[in-house]
């Protein structure tokens, strides 16, 4: 559905790029998420692949388009909800959704749908301006799925709400992917990345180091280790020990055969830990 | 479709928004200064300055009718300082005017180049007839020219008619003069029209780029082109409602509507299309200001030569505010020319039509940026 490939692009139109060499490729009905501190080129990747930004060297097709050519026709299959929320404050929750399902020539779904499934549905008839940055926020996200997109972007559709509320907005995401929507998730949450992505792609200073599915890569570079509290010959004895080395193995066996065992967990890297140890950054 | 929805939804922010009750607020104060400020004319008594080099018996009886119409009836002697010199002068002061009486040709072209006024030289020819020698700026406009011709075929006549007790018909012919109240509306409606216009649309978008709206514009179906044209038609209407609130009350029946609506349309359009495009050029309305600044000085000038009619240099009719105000002037005179102002509104509409499309060429590209 969405092909990138040697992406280039500069603000500043020299050498200078926020967005270097970027290449990947999305099948129809993936989640893809593109993972990286703020400042590493997410909004600029996804400006370029919607028309916001004009294409300035590589390729870039979607749903079939050439975004260099782009068509308004191809509005009709994308949603797209923005970082800073973007509604007329002038007008009401209901209004703004109410105007924006007639710049579409597809079917659109109902307004008051829409904030019932955000948690707006009580504020339909107030007016965007003296909503909350969070209820806006999620007025803006529920205003990109309001013309039945096939591809949806994403840009950081969970941040700055409250965990309850960004449960929500998984569990719609969730469910839009039961309907083979392809969606294309900015974020630097690697909870929601983890439980939604097919894939990732971890981006740092404009460049993907790595793509590939959470799971695979947790075989990869998460080594797991088991946490172990004891009591040994001096007390209360704490050691982390690897699962999958051989003299870490026969040490937890020895301490289970020989000791008493106060506590025992199993650790998995997270997604967080193997972005800090491939990208060798942290995620701020 | 796209774009009736866009109108409409324009038109619901526009009367949510404080712009449109400035202009209506605007429109209503225009009013009231036309109605009660403006005097249905000015006293303007105008200053002349004058040699008469004729023989004794005529300038005799020329200078009696001056003193006759003297608001005292003393001739003053007044010294009018010109560069180093001293010039003297008598001095009549009538209902109409203020008139320096020059003692000789050279002290009247001193006087007219200093203060920068015409200066009349009255003598008689050979053949015995009056002669009128003008002695003008070099700035004036056609008309005022013409008009000093008809006034000097007025004056002739008054002044036989005092010498000779015949009775003359005044050459002054079906020259309509606006009163001056119906005189400063072209210039309210140019100002309330087209600098507005252009102004607001602007100011429109630059509200709409700083909320991040026209990115939410821009991933829709629709189009720039849709998106621009509805605020033109708002801003059009506007225009409209707030140009009728001034003219109807003001001039009643008195100008052709038909032709106001059109001309008011197709200005508009002009004007807001040009705003549209100083737009496409800046990032926020601050850094657009001095833009903007320079265009209103721009337009403004022709209103200046419209109230000034000594100054109205060759190249000010190249400004675009100079056929809107005289077209809005064809509209409201009774034997209007109707033919320029169609031609005008079309003028308008073809350059609007540019404009339009160039800056929609040019937001395409940068409203997202
Ligand atoms: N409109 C812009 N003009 C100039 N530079 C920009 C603009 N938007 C973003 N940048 C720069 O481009 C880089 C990438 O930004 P962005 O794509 O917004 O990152 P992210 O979304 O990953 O936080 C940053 O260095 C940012 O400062
Ligand atoms: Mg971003």
């Amino acid at each position: 559905m969405i092909k990138v490939k040697n992406l280039y692009h500069s603000y500043s139109r020299d050498e200078r790029y926020a967005v270097k060499d970027v290449s990947f490729e999305i099948e129809k009905g993936e989640i893809f998420g593109f993972l990286g501190p703020s400042g590493a080129g997410k909004s600029t990747t996804q400006g370029i692949l919607s028309g916001l930004l004009r294409l300035q060297k590589g390729e870039v097709t979607v749903a079939g388009y050439n975004v260099k050519k782009i068509s308004n026709k191809m509005f009709n299959q994308i949603g797209m909800s923005f970082e800073q929320s973007n509604v007329y404050n002038k007008l009401t929750a209901r209004e703004n959704l109410a105007f924006y399902r007639k710049l579409f020539d597809v079917e659109t779904r109902d307004p008051d749908e829409l904030l019932e499934l955000v948690g707006l549905a009580d504020k339909a008839k107030v007016k965007a301006g003296e909503f909350s940055k969070g209820m806006k926020h999620r007025l803006t996200f529920a205003r990109s799925m309001i013309n039945n997109p096939s591809i949806w972007f994403l840009d950081e559709p969970t941040t700055g709400l409250d965990p309850a509320i960004a449960a929500t907005i998984k569990d719609i995401i969730w469910d839009q992917k039961k309907r083979e929507v392809t969606t294309f998730l900015t974020t630097h949450n690697m909870f929601i990345a983890d439980e939604l992505c097919n894939r990732v792609a971890f981006i740092v200073d404009g460049e993907v180091r790595l793509i590939d599915s959470p799971r695979s890569l947790k075989l990869q570079y998460g080594s797991r280790f088991v946490d172990i509290e004891y009591i040994g010959g001096n007390g209360l004895v704490k050691e982390s020990l690897s699962t999958v080395d051989d003299k870490d193995r026969a040490r937890i066996k020895h301490i289970i055969d020989n000791n008493e065992i106060q506590t025992m967990h199993t650790k998995e890297a997270t997604l967080e830990e193997i972005f800090i140890k491939v990208t060798g950054r942290g995620l701020i | 479709m796209k774009l009736w929805y866009s109108f409409l939804k324009e038109l619901q922010l526009s009367s949510k928004g404080f712009y449109f009750y400035i202009e209506i607020l605007m429109a209503l104060i225009m009013l009231v200064v036309v109605l009660f400020v403006i005097p249905e004319n000015f006293d303007k008594r105008s200053t002349e300055y004058i040699y008469v080099g004729l023989p004794k018996p005529a300038s005799e009886a020329m200078l009696g009718k001056l003193l006759d119409s003297d608001t005292d009836g003393i001739v003053e002697s007044v010294t009018i300082k010109v560069k180093d010199e001293e010039l003297s002068t008598d001095y009549y002061e009538s209902d109409e005017s203020k008139v320096y009486l020059a003692k000789s040709e050279s002290d009247l072209i001193k006087l007219a180049d200093s203060k920068k006024q015409p200066g009349v030289a009255i003598s008689l020819d050979e053949a015995g007839s009056l002669h009128y020698k003008y002695y003008l700026q070099g700035y004036e406009s056609q008309k005022l020219k013409n008009l000093y011709m008809v006034s000097a075929s007025k004056d002739l006549a008054s002044l036989q008619e005092g010498i000779n007790g015949q009775e003359v018909r005044s050459m002054s012919g079906d020259y309509e003069v606006l009163s001056d109240r119906a005189n400063t509306i072209p210039a309210l409606l140019t100002f309330n029209g087209s600098f507005m216009g252009m102004f607001i649309i602007a100011a429109y978008i630059f509200l709409d780029k700083s909320a991040g709206i026209i990115k939410a514009y821009a991933v829709t179906a629709s189009t720039v082109w849709q998106y621009l044209m509805s605020k033109v038609l708002v801003i059009t209407l506007t225009t409209i409602i707030t140009s009728l609130i001034v003219v109807i009350p003001a001039l009643g029946g008195k100008p052709d509507y038909p032709l106001l609506l059109l001309f008011l349309v197709t200005t508009g359009f002009f004007a807001s299309a040009l705003g549209l495009l100083v737009s496409s050029f800046f990032k926020s309305l601050n850094q657009s200001f001095n833009a903007i600044f320079v265009l209103i000085i721009a337009m403004m000038l022709p209103s200046i030569a419209y109230f000034i009619p000594s100054w109205e240099p060759f190249w000010i009719r190249f400004i675009p505010s100079y056929p809107i105000l005289q077209g809005f002037r064809e509209i409201i005179l009774d034997n209007g020319d109707a033919s320029y102002v169609l031609f005008a509104s079309l003028g308008f509409f073809v350059a609007g039509s540019l404009l339009f499309i160039w800056s929609n060429h040019r937001h395409k590209g940068l409203l997202t940026a």
